[in-house]
């Protein structure tokens, strides 16, 4: 795996304005290691495509600059910047053969640069051996599964060896049973080549699995930048908490006042550690962190059960608030909870744009 | 009978119409319509017992077709007069349509005309007599009879709706056929004269006169010509420019889009003199350059919309992976969009081709040597007001045709791909 730091990319106050004057993305500062894999997540319009079509160079950057392995590419076009790019559509040319797709961008290499016909042949060979496409190699892409074509997809990308592998949502259009297959082969290809890699997707649990680090985009802007279990245990504000996770984890809007957290008719203290300023601040708690307990808890009354089969997602009332459990029995009736404030986050101001204290 | 049959019974009862009352609704109107244009032709003929005949069967048609609709939910004791006066109407158009082809000369018009007044009503006639419609029409139908009858008409509604549907596909290949079967037999009998039945005498004596006469060659190749021309120099134009608009943004492009539609709004004939006046001024009247120059730019218009069509349907996202893989942007064109884009472009092609190769106008008034007609002009030469030559004009029509119809067949696939695009699609 190759480790020098000159491969590193680095977004610096990357900013994109459309010529309507839409903002698609607000001055993004961001690196990404070598041979590490960032996933960008973010709904859709947050700007997280366009983030990668400007380091692909199918986007002009309106301010700010990328560089890619210590060199500045802003003015590069797309061919010269050393980028393999798999499509969400694959975008295999309909007319050549899975052995001339994956040769293609080796044969438009510019003649200084252009590999032997022998080399090229090797190159396509390891491409075809990896993604175990020795089968497919003389038929069209229309006669491909679509699992097949998006190997030929990535095949394509990686025979130039590029010094970066973009993928915009490689797997949106799969079905879901051969998105779980292509999520592990994904991953396992990635520790195989050692690329250093930049995913988009909307998908979470493609973000959480495949990732070293996720960007989580909003926006335009930057919401966290961290590992997959950092973002989820401890999200930077209140987007990154309601937007990873199914269910989402609980927010409540509210005050502090002396220790108390309060929120209409619910109140409660804080522990101590949580170290809360008083002022408006709004309350973060996972599902799975809500639990029952005998004694002390918070009294609850449960509105609906969605039962699915492993866990079940409980909706529950609580002083005026609803909020969701996960839990493992089905026979919860209406007890009482416990919102185990100790494993809970809470976001100073509301609408969570701030600095998010955490408990330990 | 348990409930459940009983309440079949009554659903099919309300659902039931016996398939000959059905297919009548459908078929009789049709049959109103050929005879009223039978009737049409019968007048403009002056034909007066003719006309007198055909209208009457109109008219009884009409009534019948009437009848027909009207046959449900009858009151009980008008049912039987009802079902005697459709009977009665239906023989009674049967019996004109006999009247009216035994007073006829008995031609192959006067079988298909008569045929489509005796055949409906004929047929009519036969299924009124038929237990079905008389239990029906006398209102007798029980739940039984009911669930009998929607299964006959399950079974026999596809064949009669498949004997209608080869019907009318026998009269629209007999309208294309039949101007041809009628030109073939011009050219091959003898003597320039129209007129006498088909295939009553055979000579080749036209094909031979053209063939070994110098014109007919001289005007195929003035033909051949300009229409290559026209098409290779239209494309040049027209393929770099319908990528522009398709995937460029420049200042002044929906502008020019529009502009280009718009030349195509004028009528040809208004640029007629002042196109004549530039070619004079030129020097390109009697010249094939003349004729490309101003079939290329008449072209262009639809050359370029048609491919910009076709460019749209190419996925950006295949550009971008060109692009990415370290194509320019004319190596993107050049590998990538015009290999993708070849049906539409062998479309454009034939379309630019067929314009010139049929084009009358321009070539008449540009051109006044009989060394540079085209074949259209040289074909309308054949006919001047005093002695026309229908017989050598008619194989010589046969022979510019064919180029035309070899070019259909050989680019039937990709005309059919051309247009209905989209089969970009992997």
């Amino acid at each position: 795996m190759a480790t020098e730091a000159s491969r590193d990319v680095v977004f610096r106050g990357v900013t994109k304005r459309y010529d309507d004057g839409t903002l698609a993305v607000a001055a993004l500062d961001l690196t990404v290691d070598a041979g590490e894999f960032l996933v960008l997540l973010g709904p859709s319009g947050c700007g997280k495509s366009t983030t990668l079509r400007m380091l692909a160079g199918l986007e002009e950057i309106t301010e700010g600059e990328i560089r890619i392995g210590g060199a500045k590419v802003n003015d590069l076009p797309p061919g010269a910047r050393g980028l393999g790019m798999v499509f969400q559509s694959y975008a295999l040319y309909p007319h050549m053969t899975v052995a001339e797709n994956l040769s293609f961008g080796l044969r438009m290499a510019r003649r200084g640069d252009r590999l032997e016909a022998r080399e090229i042949a090797a190159r396509v060979d390891e491409a075809v051996d990896m993604l175990g496409l020795a089968p497919e190699l003389e038929k069209k892409p229309r006669d491909l599964s679509g699992g097949q074509r998006q190997r030929v997809a990535i095949g394509r990308a990686l025979v130039r060896r590029p010094k970066v592998l973009l993928m915009d949502e490689p797997l949106s259009n799969l079905d879901a049973k051969l998105r779980g297959q292509m999520r592990i082969e994904l991953r396992r290809l990635h520790e195989q080549h050692g690329t250093t890699t930049i995913y988009v997707t909307h998908d979470q649990v493609e973000a959480m699995t495949l990732a070293d680090r996720i960007a989580i985009l909003d926006g335009g802007r930057l919401q966290q930048h961290a590992t997959p279990l950092t973002a989820y245990h401890r999200p930077a504000n209140a987007f990154v908490a309601s937007f990873l996770g199914t269910p989402p984890m609980n927010l409540i809007d509210g005050t502090v006042r002396d220790g108390q957290f309060v929120a209409g008719d619910l109140a409660f203290a804080l522990p101590e550690h949580l170290n809360v300023a008083d002022g408006p601040c709004t309350f973060g708690i996972r599902p799975e962190e809500v639990a029952v307990v005998d004694t002390g808890g918070i009294a609850a009354k449960v509105v609906g059960i969605e039962r699915l089969g492993g866990e079940s997602v409980y909706h529950l009332a609580v002083g005026g608030h609803s909020i969701k459990a996960l839990w493992r029995r089905e026979d919860i009736a209406a007890p009482g909870v416990d919102l185990a404030v100790d494993s809970a986050v809470v976001f100073a101001g509301t609408a969570g744009s701030d600095v998010c204290v955490i408990s330990d | 009978m348990n409930a459940s049959a009983d309440s079949y019974g009554d659903i099919a009862i309300r659902w039931y119409r016996p398939v000959a009352v059905t297919f009548l609704r459908r078929w009789l109107p049709c049959a109103v319509i050929v005879n009223l244009l039978v009737l049409g032709g019968e007048w403009i003929r002056e034909n007066d017992a003719g006309t007198m005949l055909a209208s009457s069967g109109v008219a009884m048609l009409i009534t019948l077709s009437v009848l027909i609709l009207g046959s449900e939910a009858l009151p009980a004791q008008l049912r039987r007069v009802y079902w005697l006066a459709t009977l009665a109407v239906s023989l009674s158009a049967t019996a004109i349509g006999v009247v009216s082809l035994l007073e006829s000369s008995l031609s192959l018009y006067d079988f298909f005309s008569r045929g489509w007044l005796i055949g409906p009503a004929g047929l009519s006639l036969y299924w009124l007599l038929s237990r079905e419609v008389r239990v029906w029409f006398a209102g007798k139908v029980d739940g039984e009879i009911a669930a009998a009858g929607l299964a006959r008409h399950r079974r026999l509604a596809p064949r009669l709706e498949s004997f209608g549907t080869h019907l009318l596909l026998w009269h629209a290949a007999a309208l294309v056929v039949v101007p041809v079967v009628w030109i073939v037999d011009v050219a091959l009998s003898p003597g320039n004269a129209l007129g006498g039945a088909i295939g009553d005498a055979f000579t080749l004596e036209h094909f031979e006169r053209l063939i070994v006469g110098e014109s007919f060659w001289l005007w195929t190749r003035n033909s051949l010509t300009v229409a290559t021309g026209t098409t290779v120099l239209g494309l040049a134009f027209a393929i770099p420019a319908g990528y522009a608009f398709s995937r460029f943004k420049f200042s002044g492009r929906s502008q020019a889009m529009f502009a280009v539609l718009l030349v195509q709004m004028f009528p040809g004939v208004i640029i007629l003199v002042p196109y004549f006046m530039v070619m004079k001024t030129l020097g390109l009247l009697n010249t094939s350059i003349g004729l490309i120059l101003a079939y290329s730019v008449t072209a262009l218009p639809l050359c370029v919309w048609m491919l910009k069509g076709f460019f749209d349907t190419v996925p950006r996202e295949l550009e971008e992976a060109a692009l990415l893989d370290g194509c320019t942007q004319v190596q993107v064109f050049r590998r990538i969009v015009l290999p993708l884009s070849l049906p539409a472009v062998a479309v454009t092609a034939l379309f630019s081709f067929l314009a010139a190769w049929n084009e009358f106008l321009l070539a008449l008034v540009f051109n006044t040597s009989n060394e540079q007609y085209t074949l259209p002009v040289g074909l309308a030469s054949m006919i001047p007001a005093n002695g026309q030559r229908w017989g050598d004009f008619a194989a010589a029509s046969i022979l510019v045709s064919i180029p035309v119809v070899v070019l259909f067949v050989l680019f039937q696939k990709p005309l059919v791909q051309g247009l209905s695009f989209g089969g970009v699609k992997g």
